[in-house]
């Protein structure tokens, strides 16, 4: 457990687009450190940016890691994952360890997109992890600051 | 928009201190929007005795995105006027705990039954798991004043619910913890070429 705490650890997560409404994004971060970083950019109805940050426990931080871990992300690859493109982005870097990964691909609408893709079972393991953070990050965020993140 | 390409750069204070990289995961946060120059920070963490990291997807392919750079660098995030202490931190109305290693057949109910002796739970996240639907396996709790959440802290932490123990702690903490921060100082310690001041946190 102990050897597991002392490893790299960072993870960032972004999804937006390029619209009529500029650009839309939700963003977050978790360093190793503890800090977290939330960012939400909606323009739509004049919304503003949201920026928060806050420290996190080393036992947040290790949760958000056995998540990572369990959910095996590390051993997948966005070779076959669709690629960008005008309705938006996704981003998903991750640091444990000795091992980087910087995955890129479309938004996902539901599972009929996994589904269709090159590489569902890789996918899919992108989707529900994406799904799990975000999960997270809002309960942390929401309850923290009381905003509703999104 | 405000943010404007002057702000862009955070953490300024590390940048000529970029030599001394060794390569740690913050550092490597601080710059990692530079996709297209992994290799790069990849040699600068080989040449201080660090192995190189395995690098894998299209984040390492792609032409530099600056606007990555702005997005999460920018400085003006709100917080809650933590000091950068040591501690928990107190969020906006009450004091958040994690509970972690809960049964993923648990109900809002086992947690409500095991938690709310030490005080009134005003909020109770107990998160699904996406794929299975069933508990994820922590749950965040608030309550109202210190004393409860510590008290809870003491009586649970490492206590059996539903056949697992679980681990309870606070979730959100003043400032950076005390292992990364002890990370940086024997770091910098070794690092005298450096002229750059401390980490302001």
């Amino acid at each position: 457990m102990a050897a597991e705490e002392a490893t790299e650890f960072y993870l960032r997560y972004y999804v937006g687009h390029k619209g009529k409404f500029g650009h839309e994004f939700l963003e977050f971060e978790f360093r190793e450190d503890g800090k977290l970083r939330y960012a939400n950019n909606s323009n739509y109805k004049n919304d503003t940016i949201i920026r928060k940050e806050v420290f996190l426990t080393p036992a947040v931080l290790k949760e958000c890691k056995r998540i990572v871990s369990e959910s095996e992300i590390l051993k997948e690859d966005d070779n076959n994952w669709p690629e960008p493109d005008r309705v938006g982005k996704q981003e998903l870097e991750i640091v444990l360890g000795n091992e980087h990964i910087s995955f890129a691909t479309s938004k996902i609408g539901s599972l009929v997109d996994v589904q269709s893709s090159n590489d569902p079972e890789g996918l899919r393991i992108f989707y529900y992890l994406v799904q799990d953070l975000k999960c997270l990050v809002f309960s942390l965020i929401s309850l923290h600051f009381k905003i509703k993140p999104i | 928009m405000a943010n404007i390409e002057s702000e862009a750069v955070d953490f300024e204070p590390e940048e000529d201190d970029l030599m001394d990289e060794d390569g740690t995961a913050i550092d490597g946060a601080d710059v990692s929007p530079r996709a297209g120059h992994p290799r790069l920070k990849s040699a600068i963490a080989g040449a201080n005795g660090e192995s190189a990291k395995k690098t894998k997807g299209r984040g390492f392919r792609e032409e530099k995105d600056s606007d990555r750079q702005r997005r999460l660098s920018s400085r003006d995030f709100e917080s809650l006027g933590s000091d950068g202490g040591r501690g928990p931190q107190r969020s906006i109305e009450g004091w958040i705990i994690l509970v972690s290693g809960v049964h993923e057949e648990a109900q809002e109910d086992d947690l409500t039954n095991a938690f709310g002796d030490f005080g009134e739970i005003k909020n109770l996240h107990l998160n699904l798991d996406r794929r299975t639907g069933f508990v994820k396996g922590y749950a965040l709790i608030e309550y109202e004043k210190y004393e409860e959440a510590q008290k809870a802290i003491s009586a649970m932490n490492g206590a059996e619910l539903l056949t697992q123990n679980v681990s309870v702690d606070w979730a959100f903490s003043r400032g950076p913890s005390a292992e990364s921060y002890r990370r940086k100082n024997s770091r910098s310690g070794r690092s005298q070429r450096s002229r750059s001041p401390r980490r302001r946190y």
